[in-house]
C-alpha cells in the first residue's frame, strides 16, 4: 500500500515545515557557539552529533509521512508498549548517570527512551480518546483507562529517578484534560481531597529526614547551592544580553563557559546573552506560531484521531519549552528539562522530530477521506 | 470547521482556549526577557563583566577520636592549602616562575600539575600545595596581589598527634573511589571526597564525617572573593571515643621497639583486653605506617613504599592474619581435658623426650625429657609429650569443640573489617577442605597446636581472657560517641559462658600461673613485680625443622626463624587485664614475647598503683 495519493503531496504543510526549519536552524547555531569555545579545529563534537541527530531524524520525517497516519492508530498499542518496554529496560540495563538511571549506552551511542515513551503515549491517548471522544467524557470513572495509560511511562520515568521527564509526562498526559466535559465540581473536590491528603502526609506524618529522603529518591542531583549557582549565572547571562544581545560568538558568559550545563538544559540562556531581546522575542514567535499552527491542524484534521495525535505533539513540544524557558528565567525552580530543538540531545530531537513528522502526516491528508 | 467523528460534542472551543493559554504564557515570557534584557541589562551586564560566582564547599571538621581518656588520638587541624584557578592566571609564566622561587619548587613540575585544563575544569582550583608551613605562607601573604588567580585557602586536614601509634586501628583516609560512589551508602559524597578507607576512620565513617556546607560567593577578575551570597553551614562530625588507653598502646608500642641498638623493632602485634567488659585497651601491629602520610592524599612514593615493603606495614596484624599458635594452644588442649574427663589434674605422664604413635616419633621440645609430670607441671614447662598423649585420646573433634567455645576458628567481631577467621580443624573440617578423613596421627600435632590450627591474636587475647572470666567475650573498640545529638553509649559487650567447668579452669589458672610465677616456668619474663601474672608461651615452627637444624639462631634468616607467642592474664587470682602477644619469627615465646607482655601489664598495674614504675619511655618515632 505504498501508492500514494497524488493529493497529498499537493497539500503539503509547507509553512508548518518552514517553521520546524526555523527552530531546527536557530537551535544548531546556537549550539555551536554554546561549544565551540575552546575547540581548535573542526567543529564541536556536540555539534557533530546534534547534526546527524538531525539528519536522522529528517530521513525518520520522510519515511514517515509516506505511511498514512490512520494506520497508526491500529499500531498505536504495539508502539506504545515497545516503547514502554524500552524504557523499562534502562532500570536493568543502564548505567547510573549523575544520580539517575535514564540512559542506554551501546558504544558511543546513547538513547534516552523516556522521549520515546512519550511518543508511544500520545499515540495511545490518542486513540483512546477518538474512541472515547473527549466531548463525551463527563464523569471522572470515564478517565480510568487514560489513567492507566499515563501511569506506565510515568512510573517507569519515576522509578528511573528522573524526576523533570517525569512530571513532563504527566504534564503531557494530562492536557486532554483540557477537552474533557468532566464538571468543574468534581475537579475541585478531587483536587482539594488530593491536596490534603498530600500536605498532611508531608507536613505532619513525614519526619524532617523523611522529607529529605524523599525529595533525594525523586532528584538526586538535587544541590540547593549548585542550582542557585546556576540560576544567577543563568539570570546574568540573559540580563547582560540586552536588547540585541552582545553578539553571535562574542557573549563572555556563554563563551568563558559559566553555565555547568549551557549548551543542554541552559541553551536558552546562551541565546539571549548573545542576541538579546530581540533575538529571543524571534525564537518565542516562532515557537509560538508552531505550537498554535500544530492545533490549527488538531481542528482541520478531518478525523478525531488527527486531532488527537496533533493536541498530544503541541503537548510534548510546549511543556518542556515552557519549563526551560522560565527556568532560565528564574521563573521556575532548576530542573533538568531539555528546550525542544534547539537543547542539546540527540534522542530529544529524534522524538521531537518524529512528533512533528506526525504532525505534517495530519496535516497533509486533511482533505483525504 | 470541526470534524470529530463519533462524537457531536465539538472542540474548537477548547483549542481556542488551550491556544489563548500558550499566548498568555509565552506573554508573560516576554515581560520578564523585558523586565532583565532592558529594564534591568545594564546592571546586570556589569555584573556578568565585573562578576562571576563560584560555588565553594565548606568541609566539615571530622570527629575528633580519643582514647578512653580523652587523649587525643586523632583530630582535625586547619591546613593552608595554596591552589590556583586555571582561568584566573593572567599571565601564567610569571606567575608560575613566582610560584616556584616563592615555595622552592620546580616551575616545570607546577605548570605540569595545573595543565591546561578546558570548558569548566578551567574554574576549578588546583591544588598545588596541601599543607603550607608558615615560612611558605608568610611569602605567599606579602606577594598576594602579585600573583592573580592563586589563593591560599584554610581546609581541615586529618592529623594524628602519635603518628604511627595506633595506625592500624584508627585507619587511613583516602579519596573516594569510583566504584563506592555508586554505592547507596555513599550518596552524600562527590569524586573527590576524602574518607575512611581502612580501620575505624572506614568503620564510623557516617559519624566522624558530619555534613559539608557551602557558600556561593562573587569573585572578581582576578580570583578575589568581592562578597558571599549564600552560606550553609557545615556540621561537624561526631566525638569517639575508643576503649584505648593511650599508655597502654605507648607500652606496647616501645616493648616492640625495646631491641638491642642497630636491630630494627620487632613486628607481630599486641592485643590487650578488659577482662570484664571486652574493651580492647591496646592494638598493635608491626611494622606500621605513619597515617599522617595518608591524610592530605598519600604521595606517589611513600605508597610505593608501603605497598611494595615485604612486610607489609598496612597489614593489621592482630586481626588480618593468622598464624600457627604453638604451645598457647596447649591450655585450651589442656581445658578440654579436664572438661571431656580424659585426665583428672593428678593425671601424670612420663616424658622420656619423646612420644611414640603409630609407628613415628614424636620428640618433645626438651630433648632430654621432662620425666614424670602431672598437668600442671605439663603447662608450666609446657611437656609436649603429656599433651600428645592425652591429646590422642581425647580426639580431634572433641578439641575443636572446646576450642571454638573459646572464641577461636570464628571473627572475634572487634568491628574491624577483613578480620580473619583463623582456623580450629576437625574430622568434618578436612573431610569438606580435603575431601580426606582425618588421621590420629594429625591429632598428635594438633594437640600442641602445631598442625591446621591457626589464630589471630586478637583471638589469642580473647581465648584466655576466656580461660581468665570463663565468658567468651566480643572485643570492642569503641566506648561511646558524643554526637550533636547526644551521647551515645556503646552497648555493654556480647557474652557467653566457654563449656568448661569452672573449676576446671581453674586448674589451668593454676598451670598458667606456674609458667610464670614459679621456677622452672617458661613465661618467668612476663614476671611484674607486686601482682601474680598467668600465661603460657607458644613458640611456632615456620618451616620444617631439617632446614634450620643445627644453625645458630642469628645465621637463620629472618623468614625462617619461628614465631613468638605469649598470652597472659592478670592478677592470676582475679583477673582484669588479659594479653595477647605475637611476634613474628620471634623466635622463642619466652624471651620473643614475653617481654612484650610484661610491659603491657607493668604498665597496666603501675597505672593502678599496684607495681613500681618502670623506666621513662622515648616517644615513638613518626616516620612508619
Amino acid at each position: 500500500m505504498l501508492s500514494i495519493d497524488r493529493r497529498v503531496f499537493q497539500h503539503f504543510d509547507w509553512l508548518l515545515l518552514g517553521l520546524v526549519l526555523a527552530v531546527l536552524g536557530i537551535g544548531l547555531a546556537n549550539l555551536f557557539s554554546a561549544t565551540q569555545a575552546g575547540v581548535e579545529h573542526g567543529l564541536p563534537t556536540e555539534f557533530r552529533r546534534q547534526l546527524a541527530a538531525v539528519a536522522l531524524g529528517a530521513v525518520a520525517v520522510v519515511v514517515l509521512l509516506t505511511v498514512d497516519y490512520r494506520r497508526l492508530e491500529r499500531w498505536a498499542p504495539a508502539l506504545y508498549a515497545a516503547a514502554l518496554l524500552l524504557t523499562a529496560s534502562t532500570l536493568v540495563l543502564a548505567p547510573v548517570t549523575r544520580g539517575n538511571r535514564s540512559w542506554l549506552v551501546y558504544g558511543p551511542l546513547s538513547l534516552q527512551p523516556a522521549e520515546f515513551a512519550k511518543l508511544g503515549l500520545v499515540l495511545l491517548m490518542a486513540r483512546w480518546f477518538h474512541r472515547h471522544p473527549p466531548g463525551l467524557v463527563r464523569r471522572l470513572r470515564d478517565l480510568f483507562v487514560p489513567g492507566l495509560i499515563l501511569a506506565g511511562p510515568v512510573a517507569v520515568i519515576v522509578l528511573q529517578r528522573d524526576l523533570g521527564v517525569a512530571v513532563l509526562t504527566l504534564l503531557i498526559g494530562a492536557t486532554y484534560l483540557l477537552f474533557v466535559r468532566i464538571p468543574a465540581r468534581a475537579w475541585s473536590v478531587v483536587g482539594a481531597a488530593g491536596l490534603v491528603a498530600l500536605a498532611g502526609l508531608w507536613s505532619y506524618v513525614f519526619k524532617d529526614y523523611q522529607r529529605k529522603r524523599i525529595l533525594d529518591f525523586l532528584d538526586p542531583t538535587r544541590d540547593p547551592l549548585a542550582s542557585g549557582y546556576q540560576a544567577i549565572q543563568s539570570r546574568i547571562a540573559v540580563g547582560s544580553g540586552g536588547l540585541t544581545g552582545q553578539g553571535y560568538l562574542e557573549g563572555p558568559q556563554t563563551q568563558l563557559q559559566f553555565l555547568p550545563t549551557q549548551h543542554s538544559d541552559f541553551a536558552f540562556s546562551v541565546l539571549a546573552e548573545e542576541w538579546g531581546f530581540v533575538g529571543c522575542s524571534v525564537l518565542l514567535l516562532v515557537y509560538l506560531s508552531l505550537l498554535v499552527w500544530g492545533l490549527v491542524v488538531a481542528s482541520n484534521s478531518k478525523d478525531g484521531f488527527g486531532s488527537m495525535v496533533a493536541i498530544g505533539v503541541v503537548a510534548m513540544l510546549f511543556w518542556p519549552a515552557a519549563i526551560n524557558v522560565a527556568m532560565v528565567l528564574g521563573l521556575a525552580p532548576v530542573i533538568g528539562v531539555p528546550l525542544p530543538l534547539v537543547s542539546y540531545g540527540g534522542t530529544q530531537v529524534l522524538a521531537n522530530l518524529i512528533g512533528l513528522g506526525l504532525l505534517m502526516n495530519v496535516s497533509m491528508r486533511r482533505y483525504i477521506f | 470547521m470541526t470534524h470529530l467523528s463519533g462524537g457531536d460534542v465539538p472542540i474548537d472551543g477548547r483549542l481556542r482556549l488551550f491556544a489563548a493559554l500558550l499566548g498568555a504564557i509565552f506573554a508573560i515570557f516576554e515581560l520578564r526577557l523585558f523586565q532583565l534584557q532592558v529594564v534591568e541589562a545594564q546592571e546586570l551586564r556589569e555584573r556578568a563583566l565585573r562578576n562571576s560566582v563560584r560555588t565553594v564547599r565548606l568541609e566539615a571538621p571530622r570527629g575528633e577520636i580519643v582514647d578512653r581518656e580523652g587523649r587525643t588520638l586523632a583530630d582535625t587541624r586547619s591546613a593552608r592549602e595554596l591552589s590556583v584557578v586555571p582561568n584566573d592566571l593572567q599571565r601564567k609564566e610569571v606567575t608560575f616562575a613566582a610560584l616556584a622561587q616563592l615555595l622552592e619548587r620546580d616551575v616545570a613540575e607546577l605548570g605540569e600539575r595545573v595543565g591546561s585544563p578546558r570548558g569548566n575544569a578551567r574554574f576549578r582550583p588546583v591544588r598545588l600545595v596541601g599543607d603550607l608551613d608558615y615560612v611558605q605562607l608568610a611569602r605567599i601573604e606579602t606577594h598576594r596581589f602579585a600573583l592573580p588567580g592563586v589563593g591560599t585557602h584554610v581546609r581541615p586536614l586529618r592529623n594524628y598527634p602519635h603518628g604511627p601509634l595506633g595506625a592500624h586501628v584508627l585507619g587511613t583516609l583516602g579519596e573516594v573511589r569510583g566504584d563506592q560512589l555508586e554505592k547507596e551508602a555513599y550518596a552524600d559524597h562527590r569524586a573527590g571526597d576524602v574518607i575512611g578507607q581502612t580501620g575505624l576512620e572506614a568503620e564510623l565513617e557516617s559519624t566522624l564525617r558530619g555534613v559539608a556546607g557551602g557558600r556561593n560567593i562573587v569573585v572578581d577578575a582576578a580570583g578575589r572573593e568581592v562578597e558571599e551570597l549564600e552560606r550553609v553551614e557545615p556540621e561537624p562530625g561526631s566525638r569517639v571515643v575508643l576503649t584505648l588507653d593511650l599508655d597502654l598502646q605507648r607500652a606496647a608500642w616501645e616493648a616492640f621497639h625495646d631491641v638491642p641498638d642497630g636491630e630494627p623493632p620487632k613486628m607481630g602485634s599486641a592485643v590487650a583486653i578488659d577482662v570484664h567488659t571486652g574493651d580492647v585497651l591496646a592494638l598493635v601491629s608491626l611494622p606500621a605506617f605513619d597515617p599522617n602520610a595518608f591524610a592530605g592524599g598519600i604521595d606517589a612514593a611513600t605508597w610505593k613504599a608501603l605497598t611494595g615493603d615485604e612486610w607489609d606495614p598496612l597489614q593489621n596484624r592482630a586481626v588480618q592474619n593468622h598464624y600457627p599458635p604453638g604451645s598457647t594452644h596447649k591450655v585450651i588442649v589442656a581445658a578440654a581435658l579436664l572438661e571431656e574427663k580424659v585426665i583428672t589434674p593428678q593425671s601424670r605422664v612420663f616424658c622420656p623426650g619423646f612420644f611414640r604413635y603409630g609407628g613415628r616419633s614424636y620428640r618433645c621440645w626438651k630433648k632430654e625429657g621432662h620425666g614424670s609430670v602431672d598437668l600442671i607441671r605439663a603447662i608450666q614447662q609446657s611437656c609436649d609429650v603429656f599433651f600428645y598423649t592425652y591429646g590422642v585420646q581425647l580426639g580431634i573433634d572433641r578439641m575443636a569443640r572446646i576450642a571454638k567455645g573459646f572464641g577461636l576458628g570464628q571473627p572475634t567481631g572487634l568491628g574491624l573489617s577483613g578480620e580473619t577467621t583463623g582456623l580450629v580443624p576437625s574430622s568434618e573440617w578436612k573431610q569438606r577442605r580435603f575431601g580426606e578423613r582425618w588421621y590420629p596421627g594429625e591429632t598428635v600435632s594438633a594437640s600442641i597446636g602445631q598442625g591446621y590450627n591457626l589464630y589471630t591474636p586478637i583471638q589469642l587475647a580473647v581465648s584466655y581472657a576466656a580461660i581468665a572470666s570463663g565468658e567468651q567475650i566480643q572485643p570492642r573498640l569503641v566506648l561511646r560517641v558524643e554526637g550533636k545529638d547526644g551521647v551515645y553509649e556503646a552497648p555493654p559487650a556480647k557474652r557467653h559462658p566457654v563449656p568448661v567447668a569452672p573449676e576446671h579452669l581453674a586448674w589451668v589458672r593454676r598451670g598458667m600461673t606456674a609458667v610464670v610465677e614459679e621456677p622452672g616456668g617458661t613465661g618467668m619474663r612476663a614476671r611484674v613485680p607486686g601482682v601474680r601474672v598467668a600465661g603460657k608461651t607458644g613458640t611456632a615452627q615456620v618451616v620444617r625443622l631439617e632446614h634450620t637444624e643445627g644453625m645458630k639462631e642469628h645465621e637463620i634468616p629472618v623468614r625462617h626463624r619461628d614465631h613468638a607467642w605469649f598470652g597472659a592474664f592478670a592478677p592470676a587470682d582475679a583477673p582484669d587485664i588479659a594479653v595477647g602477644v605475637f611476634v613474628e619469627h620471634g623466635l622463642h615465646g619466652s624471651s620473643g614475647a614475653g617481654p612484650v607482655a610484661q610491659r603491657i601489664l607493668a604498665r597496666y598495674f603501675e597505672k593502678r598503683g599496684m607495681t613500681a614504675p618502670v623506666q621513662a619511655a622515648a616517644a615513638p618515632q613518626r616516620a612508619p
